[in-house]
């Protein structure tokens, strides 16, 4: 192994390293100091940053080979002809979201220390963390579609582990559940896609062979994708779980969706980019998506209360667009749109509540509210019953939850409680049959618990 | 020191690994003193054997000895996590008897031993005052399971006049009835459509380790593992049934879970559902498929005897009035169950970085092969129990402060080392789950 593949490894490893070891130690009964953890912190992802950085040097300087460094470990496992490699790659389309990742994860750390000093879950949020970004980074060097949904997954579940941070109250555990529920859906997207590029091109790898699908089957395999990526970025029709997801601490907010986790799905885009070229109906509807999710955003941003929803909607509009640039095929201004896009939310989120705070101190001085509500674009550009009617559809955030819940969620529920009706009902007609003709006798009914 | 070399062949290992655990009920039953070490000792005893006979055996074809060592494991496990109220005489000596009678099962290469280990695991959970559940559809399950069995041996006898499983290579074991009666005796005792109802009731209505023992014994996967796939090689054409009954059962049970508020019921309905897959993994008669369901039969058989220990723990300390119905907050209270509970949970629906997610990567590639429409329920499946585990996590760990009570012993230095260990499994055959496929 050279030295940058060793440099590689270690900047994806690292986290994750760094998360088991803290977890295991408190599994067991001990528990850092928060001084401790925060050097930790700090150091961990000051070296990623550095390793990215010389990773950057060696990627783009002229002299260098290759336009990419690559680890590869073989199979992480095997059977038959089929294999999961175990490959990492840093190139010129993972390496700006690597850096966005490793940077903004250690500044998210070092304002956390402060931001959540004695707070009661100090531990878990910088656990989360730590394994947030190890699976965001493990997903964007990862060399495969196989490896790449690995880290995808631990995004998720940290994502949801961290909305329900609070979780004495109720409602940011409910909107946790919400998210994760989403989040598991749409994942399906992504495994039946990878396997189906195993299934018709051999490979889900884009290291060494990009699969090669034409016609009707790369159209399959990027609706799949894009079904995974939608619910990642929440796009239109799964933007509700974005202000749910707000329950979070504010740097959590920042870090997940307003920088990493909601660019996830692009990337996953970016990634099967070759794949959406051979599809015109697919590229088609990413950009009716993103063009869907972009005035949604804009219009349920505008009419919300409070200021990280506002800005939730604000990162999910420009999310939009990029899903838009990246089905015209668009790629490098994709990445340049989101790394604005996510360095500029960051600092927006850890502002926010400080903002907040400066806004209350200047209206009490000034003993009145500096907010104006003066005529806005809308005014000029609908008829007033229209207005209503748009207000109404943005302040329920396009109804979007409503349809989820009527068509998917609710029918869910009472299929189950039906399933569960036909099941007693059995009971009830069969006990009385059984009852009569059994040698022995059962006194229990369903539902009495045993020890 | 001069040790025989005879002490490391095969029979006598296996005879120490079955006969010690039903030697040490015995005692038990008469000594009633020291109950949890002496079954510590007696699975100790287990594992040790079963860990030679697994390195004795050829890599790639020691599923059993490696099923063998899991369930001593498992068990030893299951006594340190025994709750001290539910440690009785009969609790251990029933575990214990359930051990060697497993261990006989998997090391069986006889019809009739199989059946007779049959029988004697589904015994304390027939017997009233045992282990038997308070109504009467586990009874029936298990009774039916075990005649069907009987009377398919019966007709595979008749038909080749031999019982021993090797002897059975190479003939044409039976007709069609043997076969239908094995398929009953797998959907009866797995608990397959449509005789799936049994597996809530038990669990909701017998003590909940042994009857996670009892499930966990997965002598339905067994019988399919064992006789059916390689012995009915011409009922290519009803093999497809048994994996059509068994998705169907993923999906079923999954769609029940999302809606159940029991949490003993609910979390049976995961596991039969996730175990579902097992059968369906060895039904797709693809390399990755078998394979999938072989690493997914560890990773349910681990994580939820697990989550069944916790459960009870917790109703051991919070009282047996848990639901999902409400939040419970007991994270608060006891954050180092909640979170095992978290990562067993997880790790059963195929959180990265534990072997559940390989298993089901493999199952899903395997599924798909072989089935490509009913195959896209299984992801299906996975997803809804993913929800419903995740549920059930946050009703009972989290959404509440209690102010109610102000002790509340999280787990205690015994269950935390135990849950410890399996949680290290799961996360390392995880991040190396070569080690796993390879046997």
């Amino acid at each position: 192994m050279s030295l940058w593949q060793a440099i590689l490894a270690f900047v994806v490893t690292a986290p994750g390293i760094v998360f088991g070891t803290f977890s295991l130690l408190w599994l067991l009964g001990w528990a850092p100091t928060e001084r401790l953890l925060s050097r930790i912190t700090g150091l961990t992802f000051s070296a990623s940053t550095l390793g990215i950085a010389a990773l950057v040097w060696r990627v783009t300087s002229p002299l260098s080979g290759p336009a990419a460094v690559t680890v590869a470990f073989g199979s992480w496992f095997a059977v038959g002809d089929y294999h999961f490699p175990l490959v990492l790659i840093a190139d010129r389309l993972s390496l700006p979201f690597l850096a966005l990742a490793a940077v903004l994860s250690g500044l998210i750390g070092q304002f956390s220390v402060t931001y959540l000093h004695r707070e009661a879950g100090f531990l878990r949020f910088f656990l989360l963390l730590h394994l947030f970004a190890f699976g965001s980074l493990l997903a964007f060097a990862a060399g495969s579609f196989d490896l790449l949904a690995a880290g995808w997954e631990i995004v998720g579940i940290t994502s949801v582990l961290l909305i329900g941070f609070f979780q004495l109250r109720p409602a940011p555990v409910e909107n946790g559940l919400r998210v994760f529920g989403v989040y598991r859906a749409c994942d399906i997207g992504l495994l039946v896609g990878i396997f189906a590029m195993h299934h018709w091109a051999g490979t889900a790898s884009f290291y060494g062979s990009f699969p090669v699908l034409t016609g009707t089957r790369a159209v399959i395999v990027c609706l799949l994708l894009l079904l995974a990526a939608s619910g990642k970025a929440a796009q239109v029709p799964f933007s509700g779980w974005l202000p749910r997801a707000m329950e979070g601490p504010t740097p959590s907010s920042a870090i997940f969706y307003g920088a990493i986790s909601i660019h996830a799905g692009a990337y996953l885009l970016l990634r099967a980019a070759p794949l959406l070229a051979r599809s015109a109906l697919a590229s088609a509807i990413v950009i009716l998506i993103g063009l869907a999710t972009a005035v949604q955003g804009a219009a349920a941003g505008r009419v919300s209360a409070d200021a990280k929803t506002s800005l939730a909607y604000a990162t999910l509009t420009q999310v939009g667009i990029v899903f838009i640039e990246i089905g015209c095929g668009w790629r490098w201004i994709a990445v340049a749109h989101i790394l604005g896009n996510a360095t500029v939310r960051t600092m927006q989120f850890l502002r926010a509540p400080s903002m907040l705070h400066d806004y209350h101190q200047m209206h009490s001085a000034i003993g009145d509210d500096v907010s104006t509500t003066d005529k806005q674009i809308e005014d000029l550009l609908l008829p007033d019953r229209l207005q209503l009617w748009f207000y109404r559809w943005a302040f329920d955030r396009g109804h979007l939850d409503t349809i989820l819940d009527r068509w998917v969620v609710d029918p869910l529920i009472q299929c189950s409680a039906y399933l569960g009706k036909l099941d007693r009902t059995g009971i009830r007609w069969a006990t009385v049959r059984f009852r009569n003709m059994a040698p022995i006798s059962f006194k229990g009914r369903a539902g009495q618990r045993g020890g | 020191m001069f040790v025989p070399e005879s002490i490391f062949r095969t029979p006598f290992l296996t005879a120490i690994s079955v006969a010690v655990p039903w030697a040490a009920a015995a005692l038990v039953v008469v000594y009633r003193q020291h109950l949890r070490v002496i079954a510590c000792v007696a699975a100790l005893v287990s594992i040790s054997a079963s860990a030679v006979l697994l390195g004795e055996a050829p890599k790639g074809n020691s599923l059993y000895q490696a099923l063998m060592l899991l369930f001593s494991c498992l068990t030893f496990g299951a006594m340190l996590l025994l709750a001290r109220r539910d440690c009785t005489v009969g609790t251990i000596a029933g575990i214990l008897f359930l051990l060697g009678s497993t261990l006989l099962a998997y090391s069986s290469e006889n019809l009739l031993v199989l059946f007779a280990a049959w029988i004697l695991t589904v015994l304390p959970f027939m017997w009233p005052g045992w282990f038997r559940a308070r109504t009467w559809r586990p009874f029936v399950g298990l009774l039916v399971s075990s005649c069907a069995l009987a009377l398919a041996i019966g007709l595979i006898s008749s038909a080749t006049g031999v019982v021993a499983i090797d002897g059975l290579r190479g003939r044409s074991p039976g007709s069609v009835g043997a076969f239908a009666l094995l398929l009953i005796a797998v959907i009866c005792r797995k608990g397959i459509l449509p005789v799936q109802a049994w597996v809530a009731d038990a669990a909701e209505g017998g003590p909940a380790i042994p009857t996670a023992l009892l499930f966990n014994g997965h002598f339905g996967a067994l019988l399919v593992a064992k006789v059916i796939v390689p012995f009915f090689p011409d009922m290519d054409s009803l093999f497809p049934i048994l994996s059509y009954l068994a998705i169907g059962t993923a999906v079923y049970v999954a769609i029940r879970a999302l809606g159940e508020n029991s949490p003993r019921r609910l979390l049976s309905f995961v596991a039969l559902s996730q175990s579902a897959c097992i059968l369906s993994g060895l039904e797709s008669r693809t390399a990755q498929g078998i394979a999938g369901a072989q690493v997914h039969w560890f990773v349910v058989t681990v994580s939820t005897a697990a989550l069944f220990g916790i459960l009870r723990l917790l109703e051991v300390r919070f009282g047996e009035n848990l639901t999902a119905s409400k939040h419970l907050g007991l994270a608060e209270h006891a954050p180092r169950l909640a979170v095992s509970f978290a990562i067993f949970g997880l790790a059963l629906v195929g959180l990265p970085g534990t072997l559940g997610f390989c298993s089901q990567d493999l199952l899903i590639h395997g599924m798909l092969t072989s089935h490509p429409l009913t195959g896209l329920l299984l992801p299906i499946a996975t997803a809804m129990n993913a929800v419903s585990i995740f549920r059930l996590f946050t009703r009972l760990f989290l959404g509440k402060h209690r102010t109610g009570f102000t002790v509340m012993a999280d787990a205690l230095p015994r269950e935390r080392w135990i849950l410890a260990a399996g949680i290290l499994f799961v996360v390392l055959s995880g991040l190396f789950p070569n080690a796993i496929v390879a046997y």
